[in-house]
């Protein structure tokens, strides 16, 4: 009996040890190799606040897939701009290629959406925020471990390659340990001030933790953009040729 | 008969205080001196014109408005450049990068706009892009060609951007609502100059720059020129009263007077918060017109006080007589002016309020000090009877003296004379013309007046008009009538450029339809505007309209840039812009604000406000001295010198093309304050002399008693004529103003009145 507590005590120093002894890189690799969901649907509400506590609301469908490379949105609200869309695709060479329909003109426009930096239709996430990031982008130091809102939580200080086109010059990233995702962001801009808070909220759906809540606040702007996922659905039949201008100018049911 | 015991009580009571305990009696002031002097560190000083204007005005509710919409809408701007080179060169272009980016950088700035941070919309290829338009801070040839030509194809950007002749660049900054416009220029001209001056021509300018460099500017500048004139004043006393130590004491009585003065102001804002109580640039002409009343009241006790010790040679006998003989023409004297002040509670102007209540209570220190503190401390010095002070008449005394006989011997003329100079006065009074502008505050040739013509003459202008617009923006029908009121605008030669949210839905509609410059028009489908506003906030940044739309595109704004009109240009321009909102179908509420508004306002403001304070003023005056005499023939005549000063002196004004401005409208509160007390000090003497039983030649002795005060009083004040030599125009004016207004004030009280009471004497020595 004393020799097996001391078996497992050691076999419990030991996993202890090894998981404290992870280095950050090990922790983003783990992170980047987590299940994510080949396709998803999902309604999108999004609730921008500018400085002065005035609000609007955008209503969309969104579709994705390729683990989020290829995009479409459909608006519903505002009702003035309910059918617009947008089709965004990630090519392999990094370049995002972006169409949008415009209902009330009858044409599809291309919009350049490589200056990453951008707001997203106004809110406080740029296509910087809301492009996937590559593992080897970036170099990753663990910083000590911390709480967030009484959850134990890794920390990563993630520092992107001078190589990398970004408007950031670090993020401070929380994981949570009880779950391995991320809780909270903080990005600081390329004067080193900090820019953005982030924090993500999550939700099972089909035995994947997906993002139910974003909520964003713009330091420097004092904006912020909640954003709440309803309606998910996740590696349901979902054919991949509707990622096309044609598609576009339908408003799909669900 | 019970008030006149009173005041008999009062006035002996006060005798037996100062000549029984003279330390008391000015140790007590001294203290108190202290401690409402602490009240000066809590001073709060405030460059903002706009807190002149009434909180329910309606320019001023629209412009908080804007401000609280779409940030503050006074702007500091910096042009820099070649006098004889294009500025579209790679390193011109570099140093505009680190300077918007150096701007940018400091939290007291809001917002800067320059060609190295506007957006750029372009139909590249099939796409639309929205883009810095530098986008690096190193450019090659081709970039800044391509830069070049896309601003002079976009007539906004250019006359936003660029000099005329496109040798300089323009930089708007919009600073912090919370930051004082003082410190944001400091900043400004700091980082400016720092990266600007080795290799580039700079000019500053724009209303925030001017508003917060020139109350700074004419404070130092008033006070410098405040020093000199003290020491004129001073000089002139000496060389009449002839005693170092009587001129210092009458000194100490200003002084004293200003001190507690200014500590209340001090006091009011640190225990109650008022704003009215702040000092603005309307009240540095406070410490101007407490001096010359003080002073009037200190030459009245100390030469009363060499008169009496002439006659007597005993200091106590001569103090007793001084406040006897003072004490009621003071005490009226300073009731007088301070209701006058009074008035000054209901002036439109904010800051008038806390004007008329400190600078009346300065008035009631300074006549307690002259009737207390200035005897007590005349009676601690051991007077030698033989010196020339006592023993001998003054240069101006012999003066009056014979002055008096001519006023005397031909009433009827002099009367004649002063009733023509009144009429001419009155018939300038039609002449007279408000300008409140401060960018017309400076000589043509100083360097600050040359920096702001540039400003001025080649970029945008100085003014600024500002169309609050509430209703759908994204409704056709409303952008079309913002668009109708553009034109307005552009058509006033005038005006360089006016920009709003119609600008952006025209240019991204051209660049949508292939940039076809047919379809640089508003589309007629709202939906439509909403598509284009929307692919905006998709591809471009959302930051770039806060200026001319609010977040929920319910509230537009038109800003159009001009450069400064003269006041009658400003009014008939406002006038057709009212013309135009009242005619809007579609536009359901629409304000007009903007520096242009602002200035037309405070136009109105100060000629109501001197117009109540003057008419309140001359009413009160005229009521508490018939009052107090018992008799309204006395309290008329007691208006009659101040009636006509001021009317010669705005007459005058009128007639010599000196612009009425809240600078110069303080002459008005000079002239009644010192007017009402000549003529209250000769008509009570003129009573007095009346109830001894003189009856041959009162006149004369009467201007014998108090001509040589007032004279002397006048002729110290005028030394305030030093603010001739001042940088600002307005300064110079009131420095030849005051010259004016002493000379008006004393002649009326000793020609005008002294003959017209020497034609009714029959009736008033009955």
């Amino acid at each position: 009996m004393i020799k097996l507590f001391i078996i497992c005590s050691i076999q419990f120093f030991l996993l202890i040890n090894n998981l404290s002894a992870q280095t950050g890189y090990e922790l983003a690799k783990k992170l980047d190799n987590k299940d994510k969901p080949q396709n998803m649907t999902s309604r999108i509400s999004m609730t921008l606040t500018n400085a002065k506590n005035k609000s609007r609301k955008n209503v969309m469908i969104s579709k994705t897939a390729s683990q989020s490379q290829k995009q479409m949105i459909w608006v519903l609200e505002p009702k003035s701009d309910r059918g617009m869309s947008f089709l965004k695709i990630e090519r392999e060479d990094r370049k995002t290629e972006m169409r949008i329909w415009l209902p009330a003109f009858n044409k599809i426009r291309r919009i350049n959406a490589n200056r990453r930096s951008n707001s997203f239709m106004g809110s406080d996430l740029s296509y910087e925020d809301m492009m996937s990031r590559s593992l080897d982008d970036n170099t990753y130091l663990r910083l000590e471990d911390d709480q967030i809102g009484g959850e134990e939580c890794y920390v990563l200080e993630v520092i992107p390659k001078k190589s990398i086109n970004t408007s950031y010059s670090k993020h401070i990233t929380w994981v949570s340990k009880e779950n391995f995702q991320i809780v909270q962001e903080a990005s600081y801009d390329k004067k080193s001030k900090l820019k953005k808070i982030k924090n993500f909220h999550y939700a099972f759906v089909n035995n994947y933790e997906i993002i139910s809540k974003i909520h964003v606040k713009d330091l420097q702007k004092k904006h912020k953009t909640d954003i709440y996922f309803d309606q998910v659905k996740v590696d349901a039949k979902m054919d991949e040729k509707i990622f096309q201008e044609k598609s576009l100018k339908r408003l799909p049911l669900h | 008969m019970k008030s006149k015991n009173k005041e008999f009580s009062i006035k002996f009571w006060i005798t037996r205080k100062v000549i029984e305990n003279p330390l008391k009696s000015i140790l007590f002031p001294l203290a108190f001196t202290s401690i409402f002097g602490l009240g000066m560190t809590f001073i709060v000083v405030d460059d903002d014109m706009l807190a002149m204007l009434p909180n329910n005005m309606s320019s001023k509710l629209s412009w908080d408005a804007v401000q609280d919409e779409f940030g503050s809408t006074e702007s500091i701007f910096i042009a820099f450049g070649y006098k004889d080179k294009t500025i579209f060169n790679k390193s011109s272009f570099s140093d505009l990068w680190k300077l918007t980016n150096e701007l940018e950088s400091r939290p007291e700035i809001k917002k800067i706009t320059s060609l190295s941070n506007l957006p750029k919309i372009e139909n590249v290829d099939g796409f639309l892009e929205v883009h810095s338009l530098q986008p690096s801070e190193e450019l090659d040839d081709i970039q800044i060609n391509g830069i070049k030509k896309y601003v002079y194809n976009n007539q906004s950007i250019r006359a936003r951007s660029i000099s005329k002749d496109g040798n300089y660049f323009n930089i708007m900054v919009q600073p912090n609502d919370s930051i004082a416009h003082n410190v944001v220029r400091d900043i400004v001209v700091e980082i400016g100059d720092s990266l600007l001056s080795k290799n580039y021509e700079i000019h500053y300018g724009g209303t925030a720059y001017i508003t917060g460099s020139v109350p700074g500017m004419i404070k130092n500048d008033i006070s410098k020129l405040l020093g000199v004139g003290l020491v004129l004043m001073s000089l002139i006393l000496l060389v009449n009263i002839r005693d170092l130590f009587a001129v210092g004491m009458i000194f100490s009585v200003i002084i004293q007077s200003l001190i507690v003065m200014a500590g209340l102001m001090g006091w009011v804002v640190y225990l109650t918060g008022s704003e009215n109580f702040y000092f603005t640039i309307i009240n540095s002409s406070m410490p101007i017109i407490l001096l010359t009343i003080a002073n009037s009241d200190g030459v009245h006790v100390v030469t009363k006080f060499f008169k009496e010790m002439r006659h007597n040679g005993n200091i106590k006998k001569s103090i007793a007589k001084s406040i006897d003989t003072l004490f009621v023409p003071i005490f009226l004297t300073s009731v007088t002016t301070i209701a006058a002040f009074l008035t000054l509670y209901f002036a439109p102007i904010n800051q008038l309020m806390g004007y008329g209540i400190c600078l009346s209570a300065g008035i009631l220190y300074a006549f307690i000090l002259s009737l207390t503190f200035l005897p007590a401390a005349m009676s601690l010095k051991r007077w030698d009877l033989n010196s020339k002070a006592i023993s001998q008449n003054g240069y101006l005394e012999n003066i009056i003296s014979k002055f008096g006989k001519l006023v005397i011997s031909k009433p009827k003329s002099i009367l004649v004379v002063g009733m023509i100079i009144m009429f001419i006065g009155t018939a300038g009074l039609s002449l007279l013309k408000v300008d409140v502008n401060i960018a017309n505050f400076f000589k043509e040739d100083t360097d600050f007046r040359k920096s702001i013509d540039f400003i001025d003459q080649e970029m945008t202008g100085t003014m600024d008009v500002r169309i609050r617009v509430e209703a759908p923006i994204k409704d056709p029908n409303t952008l079309n009538e913002m668009q109708e009121m553009q034109t307005l605008l552009n058509s006033n030669p005038k005006v360089t450029t006016s920009y709003s949210i119609v600008d952006v839905v025209k240019q991204m509609h051209r660049i949508l339809i292939d940039d076809n410059p047919e379809f640089e028009i508003v589309p007629k489908d709202e939906k439509k505007v909403s598509n284009l506003l929307m692919m905006y906030s998709i591809s471009g940044d959302q930051d770039d309209l806060n200026t001319i739309v609010d977040y929920n595109y319910k509230v537009g704004l038109i800003t159009a840039l001009s450069r400064v009109m003269s006041t009658e240009e400003i009014i008939q321009f406002v006038k057709k812009i009212e013309d135009q909102v009242y005619d809007f179908k579609h536009i359901s509420n629409a304000s007009i604000t903007g520096m242009a508004i602002v200035i037309r306002d405070l136009i109105y403001l100060v000629i109501e406000s001197s117009v109540i304070s003057i008419f309140s003023s001359v009413i009160l005056i005229c009521l508490i001295t018939s009052i107090f005499f018992k008799n309204f023939s006395w309290g008329f005549l007691s208006i009659v010198p101040l009636v006509t000063a001021v009317l010669i002196n705005f007459g005058f004004m009128g007639i010599a093309g000196i612009h009425l401005s809240h600078v110069t409208a303080l002459l008005s509160s000079v002239i009644i304050g010192v007017g009402v007390d000549f003529s209250i000090h000769y008509i009570y003497q003129y009573r007095r002399l009346i109830k001894d039983k003189v009856r041959n030649g009162i006149s004369n002795k009467v201007i014998n008693e108090v001509g040589y005060p007032i004279v002397l009083d006048a002729a110290s004040n005028m030394s305030f004529g030093a603010l001739l030599f001042s940088t600002f125009i307005p300064v110079q004016y009131v420095g030849g103003l005051m010259v004016f207004a002493m000379f008006s004030t004393a002649f009326g009280t000793l020609t005008l009145l002294a003959a017209s009471v020497e034609l009714l004497k029959t009736s008033y020595s009955k």
